[in-house]
């Protein structure tokens, strides 16, 4: 409601603002446009589109919204355009032009108009123009960089008139390059062209190339400083890539130090060959789903908090899970790690079935709440988004904490006194049983939580761990068995290399260049990067 | 006879143990093959076709699963990437029949297989060269595998690279070779791989006469790669081998090279492998990098410690029976048999930490035949254990 | 010693009894209908809907009073996502179980793996899930789409205005023989409508690739180049979810950069938030939100059969749902579940198709059916934005690849061929 206040003070200065538009002729162009939005044509429906935004009516505004969120019908009686709003069971239909109440009608009467990627570009360039003096500052900002996408001469004089009114520096910079755009592909003078071209130049994002891209064909003045603009462009943009991808190979390094982290407790610091450890990670992601069911169903207004329970809810899951295995199975096979290959590959395959069976085998929806969806854009066009930048951070944290616990408690303390010795410790008093169940809880608590990071990135699926079980082992192994700092720099210099490689191998020959520096690495260092000390021969 | 027959034979059929095995592989050579061609359909002891292609595939794991156990349980070597060995003579041969289709392919090109032609290869890739030949073809199913071993082994060997890091590296190795086959620029036929074969040797594969021979082909090679691992296992090497398996300082501290001993027997497994692969691929028709899986080559383990490491009676039957299993299961009880073969590991580790062959009497051929050295060759278990 | 050997040759025994087993029991009151999708392995995401559907089909027939007077009855196996498995468990099927008809598969590797089997055995497959072509077996029933029935109609639609006339085009596809050869046909196409190689940009990833910051980065930037830019990806299964994810995040919107996709369904779509895709593309031969009657009728059943309201239908289930009620016309009109006679009775089978028209199965063992595209929708369905006027009939050669091109499928007298220059006649 109160948004529709500010839209309808914004209009009406903009009504004010341009005296050209008589307020009758508006209404005339709004029943036009709506009438035209009844065709089957798009090409009819954006000219219709076109003209409601020309209208400058606070109406077309909420029209055209209703259009674009596909709440605009067409009555099939008399090709009247209502908005329809379904409520439940009921079907409510208002006339966008008078204002009425809503009535109910039956949903079969009506059609709904269809809506493509044409038509959307051309609504957001309207609503665009319609709420470029919106009293929100996104709202203007976002108008900005729609009138950018979609420049027509004759936007100028509107932009001209929102920037000298624009307060705000950031929506300002917006608006001036929305500006720029405008003039640039305008038919004005050729040294207002190049001035505006000059203008772009100082915006050296993807946009920005892309439009200028568009100048650049052909002869001309014109084309020539755009080519040239392009240029210098592209060398800055040659910069950025790099930062991107040392960007980029972080946050896959991130997320394989996620997954390998759980790991390199159950199998570097106890010796289990945890085959089971990708299906503890799919239990973390599968309780983020049933975590967020259950927001969506009791606390849809808390969804974007529905994260934070779901990280301790998975580390408590699997980490049972893992307590339960490691008490059932894994405890009658100390000192055989090869034989807890094959248990722990039959438990993989009753957990992957076992999910399957309750959740059945297609994928589930993990929602991104939003302040994890999105990006960061520099003005260089660097893309940072958002969720990766989470799970970095996320990763870290989670690296932290472990190594918090295994230094400082005395829990930590007993585990790595039973790993180190394990009668030593018994015979000092520790309950050398309690300690390995804790020890595997945490490890696989921690992968429940690796799952809650991936479930925001991957498939949420009963293949889920599969797909990560090996890199995880490679991860541990190059890293240095039994050492956390190994695991952290194993996996960030794997995703590094890996991500530098991608854009002249491939993703592919990529992956198989860095699998064979592993072979390689080990020859150099049988005993991975970080090997432990000591005289042992054979451990 | 022991004294009669030689020192080979000795070794392979001095105890009951190498009798039954090898007496059992011969006899289905023979005997399936006649069931299946000459009993007429109707009589029960017809055995069919599909039974027929059923039991040659168990074999041709039981030799790969042979193969393993040469090297896990007698040498302590974990591979976690032996079906990369397996895949490789597998696609030696699969190489051998795409040739052999000739003109017989849908866009009839006399020179390039099917797939090359409509992703627009111009002539054939030098590595194809020769493989219309089939001694040629046989002896890659061989030399592939077992130079990849020598190569392989002779860098990780050397530098002492051991246990649970020699197995991630097997890993590494047979995960880096599944993503170069599932490559279409490899020429190797992508994620399809080799298909639509039509005859070995001039013979129609698809012809029951064709499958009886592949089938008495892999229960002898069965049984020779049996002889011959008990041959290798007999000999003064195999005892060497087998206190590498157990104190691998120690032996080097003797004086020994361990890694040569190590490498000779690493190369062998492999080849036998690849004679597998290659055996397999003609039965069941297709080869494609998902052989290269990681996943298989662990499932193999496991059929060798269900069977009974360290005893190679055991590696073949635990191939067939976990495979038996799989093929009955996934048939009976489609939604829910991964419980079950699941269930069956744990079982398995937990209630037979020997395996079958070292739990359950029936299978443990000890006593009168050949005891003294059979008793050496049941693994030994404890401080023996690779430990990470 | 002696009771060992007794026991090895009792497993022995076990074993080959259990695996004859039910040979003998195949004759007389029932038909038997093999399924062979994967239930476990990394398909088993994408078929364990299609045996659902075949079960569902099973189900009804029988509530109408079965075929011929017998019941039909499923048997359901598992290939568990493992190819050479699938040519076994088609043996077992068709020799062991002696089922009349098949109904599976889903990669491209699958029916290769299980061709020759059914070609020895003369089984009959019906193969529901849109493919690359370039095959046409005697044995083999194509219900899913041909490259002509989805990619090229969809490259002409983002070519026209409608689409956002565009004129630079990246090709993204997970590494494998369908995505090559649909691009290899798009690429010939693109080169006839003007498109110069360098507004081409191919790229193919391996199966499951799940980080796709680079290539989603690469896009951006070939897509800034001053044209109109569209992406046409073929990537496969689990692949699709990581992708779109990080189309999402990257800001990349359906106005700018539009990707049509044709391996990405309802079911695909089901286990993200569409919010940030909508607008962006599939073609497809049948959408779930299509108003038509037998659609209605189709989920409404669909829903009572799987007791869930929120699963969702796709095309290849559509395509199971044509296959498998033509094949019941054929059984009938042929009188028997005869697999020649079946086969000869299915050439011209016509089937109320679920978008409102009627699908005719064609002598190339291909159906003609209608050609939909549709844009993402934040509820997770698909809007249709353009819809061909009528059938298009499946090719299993295509025109863009000269050596396919003079290949002929037909399998009606005189041809009797699937890949012939000349007609060939029935030896038998």
């Amino acid at each position: 409601m109160f948004d529709f206040l500010r839209s309808f003070v914004a209009v009406l200065l903009l009504a004010l603002g341009l005296a050209g538009i008589p307020v009758v002729a508006a209404a005339d162009a709004v029943t036009d446009g709506l009438a035209g939005l009844a065709d089957r044509s798009f090409s009819r429906k954006v000219e219709a589109v076109a003209q409601l935004g020309a209208s400058g009516d606070q109406r077309a505004e909420t029209i055209l919204n209703a259009l674009l969120d596909g709440r605009l019908y067409v009555r099939n009686a008399d090709s009247a355009v209502v908005i329809g709003e379904e409520r439940g069971k009921a079907f409510l239909v208002a006339d966008p032009t008078a204002g009425a109440e809503a009535a109910e009608a039956a949903i079969a009467d009506f059609t709904k108009i269809t809506v493509n990627n044409r038509m959307r570009g051309a609504i957001r360039g309207a609503l665009g123009a319609l709420t470029l003096f919106s009293a929100d500052a996104g709202t203007r900002a976002a108008a900005a960089d729609a009138v950018f996408k979609t420049p027509t001469a004759d936007m100028l004089p509107l932009l001209d008139k929102a920037l000298a009114r624009e307060t705000d520096n950031g929506v300002k910079r917006r608006m001036e390059r929305a500006w720029a755009a405008v003039a640039a592909v305008g038919a004005g003078e050729t040294a207002e062209r190049l001035a505006a071209i000059e203008t772009l130049g100082s915006f050296a994002d993807p946009d920005v190339r892309s439009l200028l891209g568009g100048l650049a064909v052909g002869n001309g003045e014109v084309a020539q400083a755009a080519g040239l603009t392009l240029r210098r462009i592209d060398e800055s943009l040659v910069l950025w890539g790099a930062v991107g991808n040392v960007f980029q190979g972080v946050s896959l390094g991130s997320v394989l130090l996620l997954a390998a982290v759980g790991l390199a407790i159950t199998f570097g610091v106890m010796g289990v060959i945890n085959m089971a450890h990708g299906e503890l990670v799919m239990l973390g992601a599968y309780t983020t789903f049933v975590v967020q069911e259950a927001f969506r169903a009791h606390l849809p207004g808390a969804f974007d908090m529905s994260l934070f329970v779901a990280v301790p809810a998975a580390f408590l899951v699997s980490g049972l899970v893992g307590i339960a295995l490691e008490r059932g199975v894994i405890r009658f096979l100390y000192g055989r790690p090869l034989e807890t290959l094959l248990a722990t590959w039959g438990i993989s395959l009753i957990l992957q079935q076992l999910v399957r069976s309750v959740f059945g085998p297609t994928n589930r929806e993990v929602g991104s709440p939003s302040w994890m969806s999105g990006a960061y854009e520099t003005a260089s066009g660097l893309v940072l988004t958002y969720n990766r930048i989470a799970i970095i951070v996320f990763s870290l944290m989670v690296i932290g904490v472990i190594a918090l616990i295994l230094r400082k408690t005395s829990l930590g303390l007993s585990m790595r006194a039973v790993t180190q010795n394990r009668r030593m410790a018994g015979a000092m008093g520790i309950r050398t049983g309690r300690v390995d169940a804790l020890t595997f809880g945490l490890g696989s608590g921690i992968a429940g939580v690796a799952g809650v990071a991936l479930s925001q990135i991957d498939n949420v699926s009963p293949n889920l761990g599969q797909s990560y079980i090996i890199d995880s082992f490679m991860v541990v192994v190059f890293g240095g068995v039994g050492n956390l700092w190994g695991t952290l720099v194993g996996a960030f210099s794997l995703g590094i290399v890996n991500k530098f490689l991608e854009p002249y191998a491939g993703a592919v020959l990529g992956k198989i260049f860095v699998l064979i520096a592993i072979i390689l690495f080990i020859q150099k260092r049988p005993r991975g990067l970080f090997a432990p000390k000591g005289r042992a021969v054979e451990a | 006879m022991r004294s009669a027959a030689g020192p080979i034979v000795t070794a392979v059929l001095g105890d009951a143990t190498g009798r039954i095995v090898v007496g059992l592989l011969v006899a289905a050579a023979v005997a399936v093959p006649v069931l299946n061609l000459m009993v007429p359909a109707g009589s029960p002891l017809h055995v069919p076709p599909y039974v027929v292609a059923l039991i040659g595939k168990y074999l041709t794991f039981a030799l790969l699963a042979l193969s393993v156990d040469l090297i896990w349980g007698f040498a302590g070597i974990l591979s976690l990437g032996h079906g990369a060995f397996f895949a490789l003579g597998g696609y030696a041969m699969g190489m051998h029949l795409m040739r052999q289709i000739g003109t017989r392919g849908v866009y009839g090109n006399a020179e390039l297989p099917d797939f090359m032609v409509f992703l627009n290869w111009k002539e054939l890739p030098w590595y194809w060269y020769g493989f219309d030949a089939f001694p040629f073809a046989a002896l890659m199913v061989v030399l592939v595998p077992g130079v990849l071993a020598l190569v392989f082994g002779w860098f990780a060997f050397r530098s002492r690279v051991t246990g649970v890091y020699l197995s991630i590296i097997t890993q590494a190795m047979t995960f880096a070779l599944m993503l170069a086959f599932f490559r279409n620029d490899m020429g190797f036929g992508g994620n399809n791989g080799l298909t639509d074969f039509k005859d070995i040797l001039g013979f129609n594969l698809q012809a029951g006469g064709t499958r009886a021979v592949l089938f008495a082909a892999s229960a002898l090679a069965v049984a020779g790669a049996y002889a011959l691992c008990r041959v290798i296992v007999a000999s003064r090497l195999g005892r060497v081998l087998l206190a590498v398996r157990d104190a691998e300082g120690r032996v080097r501290f003797l004086g020994y090279r361990v890694e040569y001993y190590k490498l000779f027997v690493f190369v062998v497994s492999a080849m036998l492998a690849g004679i597998a692969g290659a055996l397999y691929v003609p039965q069941v028709g297709i080869i494609n990098p998902g052989e290269f899986a990681p996943a298989n080559s662990i499932e193999i383990i496991i059929w060798v410690a269900v069977g009974g490491r360290g005893s190679l009676h055991g590696a073949i039957l635990g191939a067939i029976l976990v495979n038996f299993a799989k093929t009955y299961l996934t048939g009976a009880i489609p939604e829910i048999w991964l419980f079950a073969l699941g269930g069956l590991f744990v079982a398995v580790t937990l209630f037979l930490p020997k395996g079958i062959v070292g739990t359950v009497p029936a299978f443990k051929f000890g006593g009168a035949g050949g005891g003294w050295r059979w008793r050496r060759l049941v693994p030994a278990r404890g401080r023996s254990e690779e430990r990470p | 010693m002696k009771r060992s050997i007794r026991t090895l040759v009792g497993a022995g025994a076990l074993a080959a009894a259990s695996a004859w087993g039910a040979g003998a029991q195949a004759a007389g009151d029932t038909i038997k209908v093999g399924v062979l999708h994967s239930l476990s392995g990394t398909m088993a995401i994408s078929e364990t809907t299609l045996k659902d559907t075949v079960l569902m089909l099973v189900d009804d027939l029988n509530k109408k009073g079965g075929l011929l007077g017998k019941k039909v009855e499923a048997v359901v196996v598992d290939p568990a996502s493992n190819w050479p498995l699938f040519a076994e468990k088609a043996r077992e099927l068709i020799s062991k179980d002696k089922v009349d008809v098949v109904f599976g598969c889903w990669t491209s590797v699958s029916r290769k793996s299980v061709l020759p089997v059914f070609e020895e055995l003369n089984g009959l497959l019906f193969y529901p899930v849109q493919y690359e072509g370039e095959e046409s077996s005697r044995n083999v029933f194509y219900t899913g789409a041909a490259p002509n029935q989805q990619a090229i109609p969809a490259v002409d639609y983002l070519m026209g205005a409608d689409g956002g006339a565009a004129k630079r085009w990246v090709l993204l596809g997970t590494d494998y023989v369908y995505p090559r050869t649909t691009n290899k046909i798009l690429r010939s196409y693109l080169h006839a409508k003007g498109v110069a190689d360098s507004d081409i940009m191919e790229n193919y990833t391996p199966f499951g690739h799940s980080d796709w910051q680079t290539i989603v980065g690469e896009v951006k930037k070939f897509a800034s180049a001053g044209k109109r830019t569209a992406v046409v990806s073929t990537i496969n299964g689990d692949a699709n979810v990581p992708f779109y994810k990080e189309l999402a995040n990257q800001g990349i919107k359906a106005e700018d950069i539009p990707v049509v996709a044709f391996s990405v369904g309802e079911e695909e779509l089901a286990g993200l938030d569409t919010g940030p895709l909508v607008g962006h593309l599939a073609a497809w031969n049948y959408f779930m939100s299509v108003k038509a009657p037998e659609n209605d009728a189709f989920i409404k059943k669909w829903h009572a059969y799987i007791k869930d309201t929120k699963r969702v239908t796709n095309d290849p289930m559509e395509a199971h749902y044509i296959g498998f009620n033509m094949w019941v016309q054929a059984v009938e009109q042929a009188g028997t579940t005869e697999v020649n006679a079946v086969r000869q009775a299915m050439y011209g089978q016509r089937v109320k198709n679920l978008t409102g028209g009627v699908s005719v199965m064609n002598p190339n063992h291909h159906l003609s059916k209608p050609v939909l595209i549709g844009e993402i929708q934040s509820d997770g369905q698909f809007e249709v934005v353009w819809n061909t006027d009528g059938l298009v009939v499946g090719d299993a050669w295509s025109d863009f690849i000269p050596e396919s091109a003079k290949l002929t499928a037909d399998w009606t007298f005189p041809w009797v061929c699937g890949n012939c220059e000349k007609p060939k006649y029935p030896v038998n």
